[in-house]
């Protein structure tokens, strides 16, 4: 019963290879929207049949959580098209939420932690959304130059890129803390593992960056983000800061 | 009142960087002139607290938010505040003029806000939170002040460089502080220290005790932060990036590492072994850097190797025990560095008109009518350039410290103030003055000043920084190495010192004997030194192929 319900938590919090189902659900979905509604419950769902079947996480599905985060984050390395990009580094996140997991941690603080790091992903699926109206597609080298032709949605992108990465000041940044302070003790290990999934998150986004943002400015002229959708984007983006900034002094 | 110095002085450059944001459409290019008013205000409030730091005030803290955000006033944090203050400021005035024809003016001078003010936060911060926020978030805009063209890919490519290499050192830093907060239970770097101090070895972790597995750990971090051997290849290769921005990385970035080691003396002086590491990277960086910045053509890539040999000999100095001369020493290459980097752009341009080739000898014997060089005999200089360094370093030292060469730490600096002033010595002899004696005698005269100089200036900075002598003796005992092994380290190193310098005499007179042999090494030698040690081809190619593996899964599952 338990490994039972073990693996339908890891359908929601993708562990591999039932992290299949997610991504072939969210590349389907075509609809901007939906996706983001997608992001934003799937852990959850995870999160509450966890915690209101009071599964008892063993020690093998802390490992295997690792690996599968580990391996999506390695595999986002080589992506080029944005909407693959945020499922597997949604994978990766939310495979690292099991090893807050421990029963010593709240659950409320977990949900809010699945939340706060579904967040920036969502975003960056409409602002994904925002370069295919655009281009046609959202996909890395293809037209690039970016900073230069649309500043507005450069500067979206580059912090909802830092937050998805979990750079300081983002809830992303006490999640992976917490997760390394968890293990160090316990499995020195472990604790390099998640440190080395931060690095290739750090690597993966700023290729996402490099391939968008970066480059001689675009010929055609494109309409930049409106003042009022950045207005919208920075106002959930300080939201998140200040959440963030309060997870740091809950370490 | 202090409290509210030691918050302002990030503050300012932080308020200056928002208001730069905010009003960049109202103000538009004077907002370089108030990030400027922001710095100079920024600055003097760092001199006061260091004035009051060296007054004798106690050290003082500050917590702004709970269990984080304490900041501290203490000798280390004043001085390096006041050294990133300055050269900030200095940047800031240099970039007003020489920013003004770029794209994103406004832009530049908040990043350089933001990350003065991550850099005063840095060497302020009084609890490890505080301390690796504050380090992440100097490289993550590093990224962005090195790609400030974002039309450039070449200086974007260089910036993930940096990052993924400082990455490299933040992951280090955070599991040393998840394992100190275990250990320990706080986050408060005083709580820490007093508690390492009253109990040191109390803890272990994967059969290590934990002050040398922490000690490895920050170690890992200074050397990702000051460009240590294998971590180095960022630091040459980010000159895509505005002078003035390299100016600030060289001159103050890259010293964090030895900031770190200083800050964690606490835990280096309990550790067995991680001094030597230290030593050893560092003394395999300062060779290296230097060997590589001989062979540059590219005066800002020579500078970078340049920076890349000074924070190799900076660790090393931390590795000798000598904590507050790797300070001293890091002020005083900022300073240089800053200089020569903001300099550099004139240098070109007198390149332009003249090469600065010197005259071959024969030449400027027929057509300029100037008298041949003369030489003096080749023993008597070599004797000189032997004797007259060592005298003058034992004297220096003894006056500033009597028990000086009682630490082993010590003998291996004065080895290096050594080879330095032979070197100074050597020089001389080959210029082949008209008259020898003259320039022989000025140039002893500046050595003995520099040594004494350097010897007065770092007594101070030890007293300052560490006044507890047993605290700074125990630092050289945590370097020291067996007492039998040391010396015959230092007979050995005599003997090569003195036979290599009686060779080089020997040959520059008489010729150079089985010149044929060595020149064929040293071709090769050449060779390797110009691929700079074939790094950059096996980072390159390991990227490559960790990319392609990534491509070759994705594929395999397909993308699901």
């Amino acid at each position: 019963m338990t490994e039972g319900l073990l693996l339908l938590v890891g359908l929601f919090l993708p562990l591999f290879p039932l992290s299949m189902v997610f991504n072939e659900v969210f590349q389907r979905i075509r609809i901007a929207n939906l996706r983001v509604v997608l992001l934003l419950i799937w852990p959850q769902i995870g999160l509450v049949i966890a915690h209101t079947a009071s599964v008892e996480i063993p020690d093998w599905v802390i490992f295997w959580a690792l690996g599968s985060a580990l391996l999506y984050a390695f595999r986002a390395l080589a992506l080029r098209e944005v909407g693959v990009w945020t499922s597997f580094i949604a994978t990766s996140t939310w495979a690292i939420l099991w090893l807050l997991m421990d029963g010593q941690t709240d659950f409320s603080k977990v949900a809010l932690y699945a939340l706060a790091l579904s967040v920036p992903l969502a975003l960056l699926v409409l602002l994904s959304g925002e370069l295919e109206k655009r281009f046609g597609a959202a996909y890395t080298g293809l037209y690039g130059g970016l900073a230069l032709s649309l500043p507005r949605l450069s500067g979206v992108l580059v912090f909802v890129v830092l937050a998805i990465v979990a750079t300081p000041f983002f809830p992303g940044f006490s999640v992976m803390m917490a997760a390394i302070i968890g293990l160090s003790p316990h499995s020195f290990f472990a604790a390099v593992t998640v440190a080395v999934i931060w690095l290739l998150w750090s690597w993966a986004g700023a290729r996402l960056l490099q391939g968008i943002i970066v480059g001689p400015a675009q010929d055609e002229v494109k309409t930049d983000l409106s003042l009022n959708g950045t207005w919208v984007y920075s106002v959930i983006l300080i939201l998140l800061v200040i959440s963030g900034t309060y997870s740091i002094g809950n370490l | 009142m202090e409290q509210l110095l030691i918050i302002l002085v990030p503050t300012l450059p932080l308020l200056a960087a928002l208001i730069n944001h905010l009003a960049y459409g109202q103000l538009g290019q004077r907002v370089a002139k108030l990030s400027v008013t922001f710095a100079v205000f920024s600055f003097v409030i760092a001199a006061v607290l260091l004035a009051q730091a060296m007054s004798g005030n106690d050290a003082n803290q500050v917590a702004i938010g709970g269990t984080w955000g304490i900041l501290l006033a203490d000798p280390l944090s004043t001085l390096m505040g006041l050294l990133i203050a300055g050269i900030s400021l200095i940047v800031r005035m240099y970039s007003v003029r020489y920013m003004i024809e770029e794209q994103g003016y406004g832009r530049f001078f908040m990043l350089l806000d933001l990350m003065t003010a991550s850099l005063l936060i840095m060497v302020a911060a009084g609890d490890l939170l505080t301390l690796i926020v504050a380090w992440h978030l100097v490289g993550v805009l590093l990224y962005f002040l090195l790609g400030f063209d974002s039309s450039s890919k070449t200086a974007y490519r260089y910036a993930f460089w940096t990052l993924i290499t400082y990455r490299i050192g933040d992951i280090a830093l955070v599991l040393a502080a998840a394992l100190l907060f275990h250990a320990f239970g706080t986050w408060t770097l005083a709580d820490i220290f007093a508690q390492i101090t009253e109990n040191p070895g109390a803890h272990e972790y994967f059969g290590f005790a934990l002050e040398e597995l922490v000690g490895i750990l920050l170690a890992i971090a200074a050397f990702a932060r000051s460009a240590q051997f294998f971590l180095h290849t960022w630091l040459p290769y980010t000159m895509d990036g505005p002078t003035p921005v390299s100016a600030l990385m060289h001159a103050g970035i890259v010293n964090a590492g030895g900031f770190l080691i200083n800050r964690f003396a606490t835990v280096f002086i309990h550790t067995d072994s991680v001094l030597h590491l230290l030593f050893v990277v560092g003394l395999v960086t300062a060779i290296i850097g230097s060997v590589l910045m001989l062979t540059q053509n590219d005066i800002k890539k020579a500078l970078g190797y340049s920076t890349m040999g000074q924070m190799g000999f900076m660790i090393m100095e931390c590795g000798v025990g000598a904590f507050s001369l790797a300070i001293y020493h890091l002020i005083a290459h900022g300073l240089f560095k800053g200089t020569l980097f903001l300099g550099a752009g004139t240098v070109i341009n007198e390149a332009r008109k003249s090469d600065g080739v010197p005259k071959d000898g024969l030449y400027t014997f027929v057509v300029e009518h100037r008298i041949a060089k003369r030489y003096q005999p080749w023993l008597l200089m070599a004797g000189i350039t032997l004797i007259v360094p060592i005298i003058i370093l034992i004297f220096a030292h003894w006056l500033v410290a009597q028990d000086f060469f009682q630490k082993q730490g010590a003998i291996v600096l004065l080895f290096f103030g050594w080879v330095t002033g032979a070197q100074l010595l050597f020089t001389t002899y080959r210029m082949g003055a008209q008259n020898v004696w003259r320039l022989v005698g000025v140039i002893v005269l500046s050595f003995a000043v520099i040594v004494l100089g350097y010897a007065l200036i770092s007594h101070a900075f030890d007293s300052f920084l560490y006044p507890d002598p047993e605290f700074s003796s125990q630092m050289y005992i945590a370097a020291g190495i067996d007492i039998f092994w040391f010396d015959v380290l230092v007979v050995l190193t005599t003997v090569v010192i003195v036979g290599g310098w009686l060779r080089k005499y020997y040959s520059e007179q008489n010729g150079k004997p089985g010149q044929e042999r060595i020149g064929q090494l040293w071709t090769s030698f050449y060779a390797l030194v110009s691929r700079e040690f074939y790094m950059i081809d096996i980072y390159a190619s390991l990227t490559r192929m960790l990319l392609k593996a990534s491509s070759r899964l994705n594929i395999l599952l397909r993308w699901r």
